[in-house]
C-alpha cells in the first residue's frame, strides 16, 4: 500500500472519474456552450466561399472536423493568434518553461549531479508543472513596510515588457507580432525598461538586500546598455534598414557573424549581463544577498518575475540569431508537398486520400520555424553553459569590462563594418 | 480616433507632470516624470514620427529617467528636500506659468500653423539620415565630436585611481 493513497479502492476511484465526467459534462452543456454561442454572437466571423459565415453555422461547424478548418484558418490570420499563440506569447512561454527545466537537467549533468528526477517517470519531466503547481498555491506574502502599488505591478510589468520584446521577433517569414521599420530602436525602447522595473520593485520591497540587488542591478544592465546597442551598429550599417525582418533577408546566403564577428561576441557578453546570468549574476547573487532583488517576492509574484526573466532570454537568444545567425534561413529539409495531393488527393491502391483544405502552413514555414528554433536552442545553450562552468565575478571587474574593453571593441566592430562598406564588399554595387 | 488619443496623452502627460512637481514621495515623482516623457513620446507617434518617438522612450524614459530614480535613490532625503512651503511662491510660479503659456499660444495661433496639412505619410528615418550626410554635415560631425568626447570622458571618469583590477596577487 502505499503512502501517498493509503485507502485506495479502486470502486471509489472509478466513482470519482465518473463524478469528474458528470460534472464536466453538466458544467460545459449549461456554461460552456452557451459562452461560445454569447462570443460567436460578437465576433467578425469569415467570408466563406462567398457567404458570410453566421454564428449558428459557426457553432454547427466547430465540432466537425473537416468543416472546421476554415475557421481554424481565419482564427490563424487574425492579429490576437499572433500575438497570444505563434510568434507572440504562447510560443515564447513554452520555450522559456522548457529552457528552465533543460537547464536544470543540463546544470546536473555538469556537475555530476542527477538533477530533477522523481516526478514524473523519465528524468523528472513533470518536475516544472509541480514546480508551477507549487507557486500558484503559495501565499503571496507582501513586507508590511512595502510600497504596495509597485510592488504588486513590478511582476506584471516585466512579464509585460519580456512580452513587447517578443513581440518585434520574427519567427518565420511574415510571422512577426509588430513588423516596425524600426524594430531595433523599439528593442532598445523596449530593453530600457528592463533596469526601471527591477529598481522599482527592489525599492518597494523596503529591504536591505533587494535593495542592494537592485542597485547593482541597475548599474549592470545600464552600463552594458551601451555596448549591447553599439554591437549591432555594425550590421545596420551593412544592410541599411532597422527592420528586423529586413535583416534576416539580407542573411540569405551568409549570416553576419562570418563578417562580424567581434560585434557578436560583444553582443553575447553583453546579453549575458543584462540577463544577469552568471558569471554576471550579482544582482541575484545567492551567497552574498539572499536572493538579490528578487528576496522579498513570493509565491506567483516571484513566478512571474521568473516567467519574464526567462521570456527575456528567449528574446535576447532569438535577437541573437535574427541579427548574427541569419534567423529562419536554411537549407529546406521538409520537402515541398506535391500539388496534386494538395488539389485533387491521392490514390494510394484502393483508397484515394482528400484532404480538402489541409496543409494550414506551407513547408517553408516549417522549414523557417525549424531552423529558428534549432539556432535559438543553440544560442540558449551557449547562455546557460557558463553558469555550470564559471564562478561570479567581483562588480568592479565587471563595470571595467563592461565601460573600457566592449566599448573599445564595438568600435572596432564599426570599424570593420564601414571598412567592409568603403571597400567595395558590401553596398550598392558591392561584390557580394 | 487621433483626437480621443491625443486628449488621452495630454491628460497623461500633464497630469503626470503636476504629480512629479507635487508629490511628496521623490520616487513616485520621478514616476511621474516617465510619465510625462513617454505622452511626450506618444505625441511624436501621433505627429507621424517614430523614429523621435522610439528615441524619446529609448533615452529619456530608458537613461535620463533612470539616473534621476538612481540619484533620488541614493541621496539621502533631507539633503536635497527641505520643506519650504510658501504659498506666494507657488501662485507666483502658476501665474508666470499661465504668462508664458498664453505668449506661447499667441505666437503659435498667429504663426498660420493651421494651415498644417495632416495627412502626409511619415518621415522616413533614411531621408533624415541623408539630410544629416548633405546639407546638416557641419551638424553632424559637430554631434559626432560631442558624444565621441563625451564617451571618452566617461571612461577617464571611470577608470579608478588605485588601479588594483585583475585578480589578486597575493
Amino acid at each position: 500500500m502505499s503512502v501517498i493513497a493509503p485507502k485506495f479502492r479502486f470502486s471509489e476511484f472509478l466513482k470519482s472519474i465518473t463524478d469528474n465526467l458528470f460534472w464536466i459534462i453538466i458544467l460545459v452543456t449549461l456554461i460552456g456552450l452557451p459562452v461560445i454561442m454569447i462570443v460567436l454572437l460578437f465576433v467578425d466571423l469569415p467570408v466563406y466561399q462567398g457567404e458570410l459565415i453566421n454564428p449558428f453555422l459557426a457553432f454547427s461547424w466547430m465540432f466537425h472536423p473537416e468543416l472546421s478548418l476554415p475557421l481554424i484558418k481565419s482564427f490563424m490570420i487574425t492579429d490576437f493568434f499572433r500575438i497570444a499563440v505563434f510568434p507572440g506569447f504562447g510560443f515564447a512561454v513554452l520555450l522559456a518553461t522548457s529552457v528552465i527545466f533543460i537547464e536544470r537537467k543540463m546544470l546536473a549533468k555538469l556537475q555530476l549531479r542527477v538533477g530533477p528526477f522523481y516526478c514524473g517517470k523519465i528524468e523528472g519531466i513533470l518536475q516544472l508543472m509541480a514546480d508551477g503547481i507549487k507557486l500558484v498555491t503559495k501565499e503571496i506574502i507582501i513586507p508590511a513596510k512595502a510600497d504596495k502599488p509597485i510592488f504588486i505591478l513590478s511582476p506584471l510589468m516585466f512579464v509585460g515588457a519580456a512580452a513587447a520584446f517578443v513581440a518585434l521577433i520574427p519567427v518565420a517569414p511574415g510571422w512577426v507580432v509588430a513588423d516596425i521599420d524600426l524594430g531595433l530602436i523599439a528593442v532598445f525602447a523596449v530593453i530600457g525598461f528592463f533596469p526601471i522595473i527591477t529598481v522599482l520593485a527592489s525599492w518597494s520591497a523596503n529591504s536591505k538586500y533587494p535593495f542592494i540587488g537592485g542597485i547593482r542591478a541597475l548599474f549592470q544592465m545600464v552600463s552594458f546598455e551601451i555596448p549591447l546597442i553599439l554591437s549591432l551598429l555594425g550590421v545596420v550599417i551593412l544592410t541599411g534598414t532597422l527592420n528586423l525582418s529586413e535583416i534576416v533577408a539580407s542573411q540569405a546566403s551568409f549570416p553576419w557573424i562570418i563578417f562580424l564577428p567581434v560585434g557578436a561576441i560583444v553582443f553575447f557578453i553583453a546579453m549575458l549581463a543584462e540577463l544577469e546570468r552568471i558569471p554576471f549574476d550579482l544582482p541575484e547573487a545567492e551567497s552574498e544577498i539572499v536572493a538579490g532583488w528578487l528576496t522579498e517576492f513570493s509565491g506567483m509574484m516571484y513566478g512571474l518575475v521568473q516567467l519574464g526573466s526567462y521570456i527575456k532570454l528567449y528574446a535576447f537568444a532569438a535577437l541573437f540569431v535574427v541579427i548574427f545567425l541569419g534567423g529562419w534561413n536554411g537549407p529546406m529539409i521538409f520537402p515541398p508537398l506535391e500539388e496534386e495531393l494538395i488539389l485533387e488527393g491521392k490514390t494510394i491502391g484502393p483508397i484515394t486520400i482528400q484532404t480538402p483544405g489541409l496543409p494550414i502552413f506551407s513547408m517553408e514555414f516549417f522549414s523557417g520555424v525549424f531552423w529558428f528554433i534549432l539556432k535559438t536552442a543553440a544560442v540558449i545553450f551557449f547562455i546557460l553553459l557558463p553558469r555550470g562552468v564559471f564562478p561570479r565575478v567581483r562588480i568592479d571587474l565587471l563595470l571595467d569590462l563592461g565601460w573600457f574593453k566592449l566599448i573599445g571593441l564595438t568600435f572596432l566592430n564599426i570599424f570593420i563594418a564601414l571598412a567592409l562598406l568603403y571597400a567595395g564588399v558590401f553596398g550598392p554595387g558591392g561584390m557580394l | 480616433m487621433a483626437d480621443a488619443a491625443f486628449l488621452a496623452l495630454s491628460v497623461i502627460t500633464i497630469g503626470s507632470a503636476i504629480a512629479a512637481l507635487e508629490l511628496r514621495s521623490l520616487v513616485y515623482g520621478a514616476i511621474g516624470l516617465m510619465g510625462t516623457l513617454g505622452g511626450v513620446a506618444g505625441f511624436f507617434l501621433l505627429l507621424d514620427s517614430p523614429f523621435v518617438a522610439l528615441f524619446q522612450i529609448a533615452v529619456y524614459v530608458g537613461s535620463i529617467a533612470v539616473l534621476i530614480l538612481f540619484t533620488v535613490m541614493l541621496v539621502k532625503r533631507e539633503l536635497i528636500f527641505k520643506k519650504i512651503e510658501d504659498p506666494k511662491r507657488k501662485w507666483a510660479g502658476i501665474g508666470l506659468m499661465l504668462i508664458f503659456m498664453v505668449a506661447i499660444g499667441a505666437v503659435i495661433l498667429d504663426s498660420g500653423l493651421k494651415s498644417v496639412t495632416t495627412d502626409e505619410p511619415p518621415v522616413d528615418f533614411r531621408e533624415i539620415g541623408d539630410d544629416f550626410l548633405t546639407y546638416y554635415w557641419p551638424a553632424l560631425i559637430l554631434m559626432a565630436l560631442i558624444l565621441a568626447g563625451s564617451v571618452t570622458g566617461a571612461l577617464v571618469l571611470a577608470r579608478r585611481e588605485d588601479e588594483i583590477s585583475g585578480p589578486r596577487t597575493d
